[in-house]
């Protein structure tokens, strides 16, 4: 046995997992499997049918095929040993091989251990090793001890999947068939259909249990021999010979090939680190900050080996493989560059572009200076607004001015003067004002149009109230959305308390 | 190389190594969840029995929720395992190792219908002995898989050994299989020990046991001992 030809991949599993290694196993080398398998079992199946027909006893057919599922289980397993440490062999091959595996084993199965629930490991064991007797006994001690359970599970998983397949099989006929052609009922069915024709009945179950044995006899063998294979790493530890092999190749000299794909593989920037971290050895700490940074810090024999060894690493070094775009064709210098007609008037000519370029320039840095200053002369100004602002300046850059005694008067003459914005802000203004006094509120500075809205609510009379929100409301339309009342409603504004306080209403 | 493994790439660059999980052992875990199912259920139509129709509608509620909501609420809240797959060591995973959330729990079992055609799982059978990930069709269409949750099987400790460093730099995956043979080497016999341990002549310049003692050194240094 060659073990770096193995074609799983071998770790540690659980034994519940190695279970399902065999199915890959299985499903990878599908079609060699059931070659084999069917190239022998077809026609003994036949055979068996066509004995049990000619003694008159139909069942023994379907009973037969069932009997010699252990002489089947060798095809499955030479294929699939063959198809693990070489390739799957074809169909012929297998059933020639049958010739060199041992029979005692097999005679046994169809005898006295038919029924063994262990039997998908035993069969490895015994048509593999090919050991004596005795050392298969303590060989077969040593191989289930740990898997017993897992091997129970397969036999009676396995024995539950045929029973499945034979179901589905019927169950899906029962549902496909017209609904006209079923029998009325199960026990009915039975009782005459079955009972007179019971041949063809009894040679169609044989044949639907074949085909699902069919289907499920190569799992129960690649299963039990993935789980020979996963407690045999277990015991012998395969992967780690493996492992150790091909390093073993590295180290000679001899895999350079293999040394390429552990470059590939390997990623470890542990080992460097590790290894420079031991070979300079902790020193003792210093106190002199100058002895510690004049130093020269990692100069000397000690950082080469280090490096040395860095670089013995098989990431560094050794061939790699770089794509890129390169000219399919030398690319022609360019024809361009051809003597000038006249040198002196080219001469002239670049002359007075150079003199342009650096009149350019000029150019830019004047008018560069230009928008620096001129900025400087915009930027004074500018700074003075950043003053704050007064709080009460409702108009355009006002001072808080007292009110007027008569309000209304100067919002009509400021109305009047096409100065809108400014006599809607002082009307807003006096009436918020004459509001907090009536209410005698405590002059509130950061009072919002809404505060004041909120606060006309408070005015016992309800036409005051009204008036108050009515220019609150013509102040916000055109503070903030630029729309002006016309002039009757100013008129209608100004009539009455806020504005005119001499008027009782 | 054949493995029942599906790897996934996280954009951090971490590998995770899904371990799917085949028809027998999800087999069985079905039949647990059956078994304890319908346990439930006779143990609370007893009583339910006492109350005539009522207690009949209220067993057919149970019935309904055992049947539909079961598996989801265990899946969802029971970390993607119901209790058969726990007895396992199975796990509902989606496709990409995240853990399951409601959408795929629900549409995966939902899609029970199919796979159980007709009335004993034949559809979900043939559909995880033939996928590559052993999906039934509930499971690919969710994007869900069923992973072994449990731990692979690990050695021993290390012997603690003086730690003695590698004459030569190894690559990460021929350190991991030194310190894996120091794990493992307890449940070898001596003579597969050395037999081993002499395939690394060329390294350890060593023979037999003095090879043994040397490796597990060696490993000791990678582990970071003194």
């Amino acid at each position: 046995m060659e073990l770096e030809r193995i074609s799983v991949v071998l770790r540690p599993r659980a034994p519940r997992e190695a279970l399902d290694l065999g199915a890959a196993l299985l499903r990878a080398n599908a079609t060699a499997v059931w070659s084999a398998w069917f190239a022998f079992t077809l026609p003994v199946f036949v055979l068996c049918n066509a004995l049990g027909l000619l003694l008159g006893w139909p069942w023994l057919g379907w009973v037969l095929v069932w009997w010699l599922k252990p002489l089947f289980d060798r095809l499955p397993l030479y294929v699939l040993s063959r198809a693990v440490f070489d390739r799957a062999p074809g169909w012929r091959e297998t059933l020639r091989g049958q010739r060199r595996w041992s029979w005692r084993s097999t005679l046994a199965g169809l005898s006295w251990r038919r029924i063994d629930s262990n039997r998908a490991l035993r069969l490895p064991l015994e048509l593999l090793e090919g050991a004596s007797r005795q050392q298969r006994a303590a060989r077969w001690k040593v191989l289930r001890r740990r898997i017993t359970g897992e091997t129970s599970l397969l036999t009676y998983g396995c024995l539950q999947f045929e029973l499945v397949l034979f179901l589905s099989f019927w169950l899906f006929a029962l549902l496909l068939i017209p609904h006209e052609w079923r029998p009325e009922s199960l026990a009915g069915f039975f009782r005459d259909d079955v009972r007179v024709a019971a041949t063809p009945w009894i040679l169609a179950g044989a044949t639907v249990a074949y085909l699902a044995m069919s289907a499920i006899e190569p799992l129960y063998v690649a299963c039990g021999f993935a789980l020979y294979l996963n407690r045999r790493t277990q015991l012998e530890a395969w992967d780690i010979d493996l492992a150790f092999r091909r390093l073993r190749a590295r180290l000679q000299g001899l895999g350079k090939l293999l040394g390429v794909l552990l470059l590939c593989a390997g990623a470890l920037p542990l080992s460097a680190r590790a290894a420079t971290a031991t070979v300079d050895t902790p020193k003792p700490a210093t106190s002199n900050l100058d002895q510690v940074f004049g130093a020269p810090a990692g100069v000397g024999p000690r950082f080469a080996e280090a490096a040395a060894e860095v670089y013995r690493d098989p990431r560094f070094g050794g061939e790699r493989t770089v794509r890129r775009w390169t000219f399919k064709y030398e690319p022609q210098p360019s024809a361009r560059a051809q003597p000038l007609a006249f040198p002196l008037l080219a001469r002239v000519l670049a002359a007075v572009f150079k003199g342009l370029l650096w009149l350019g320039l000029l150019g830019a840095v004047g008018a560069l200076a230009w928008f620096a200053w001129r900025w400087r002369g915009r930027r004074r100004p500018a700074a003075d607004e950043t003053a704050p602002l007064p709080l009460h300046d409702m108009s355009n850059g006002e001072a808080p001015s007292p009110l007027p005694a008569d309000l209304a008067g100067a919002t009509r003459a400021l109305w009047q003067a096409r100065q809108q914005r400014a006599a809607l802000a002082l009307l807003y203004r006096g009436s918020v004002e004459r509001t907090a006094q009536l209410l005698q509120l405590p002059p509130a500075v950061g009072a919002t149009e809404a505060d004041w809205l909120r606060q006309a609510a408070a005015i016992n009379d309800a036409e005051r109230a009204q008036r108050v929100v009515a220019i609150v409301r013509a102040w916000q339309f055109a503070a903030y959305a630029g729309r002006y009342p016309d002039d009757a409603a100013i008129e209608r504004l100004l009539s009455g308390w806020p504005a005119q306080t001499g008027v009782s209403a | 190389m054949l493995d029942t493994v599906r790897e996934i790439e996280t954009p951090e660059g971490v590998s995770l190594r899904l371990r799917a999980a085949g028809a027998l052992p999800r087999a069985q875990a079905w039949m647990v969840d059956l078994l304890l199912r319908l346990v439930v259920l006779f143990v609370a139509m007893i009583p339910l029995a006492l109350f005539g129709k009522g207690g009949n509608g209220l067993a057919m509620l149970l019935m309904f929720a055992l049947l539909w909501a079961y598996s989801v609420v265990c899946e969802v809240w029971l970390d993607g395992q119901t209790l058969g797959k726990r007895a396992l060591g199975l796990r509902v995973v989606k496709a990409d190792g995240t853990p399951v959330t409601w959408l795929p729990s629900v549409v995966r079992n939902l899609l029970r219908v199919v796979d159980a055609l007709p009335g004993v799982y034949g559809v979900g059978l043939a559909s995880t002995l033939i996928d590559p990930h052993a999906r039934r069709l509930g499971d690919i269409v969710a994007g869900t898989m069923v992973i072994h949750a449990q731990e692979p099987p690990a050695g021993q400790q290390v012997p603690a050994l003086p730690a003695l460093p590698l004459p030569q730099v190894l690559a990460a995956d021929e350190q991991a299989a030194l310190v894996e043979y120091a794990e493992r080497a307890g449940q070898l016999t001596v003579q597969r020990q050395e037999e081993l341990a002499n395939l690394l002549t060329p390294l350890t310049g060593q023979r037999d046991t003095a090879a043994i003692r040397q490796l597990v050194a060696h490993a000791n240094w990678l582990l970071g001992r003194a």
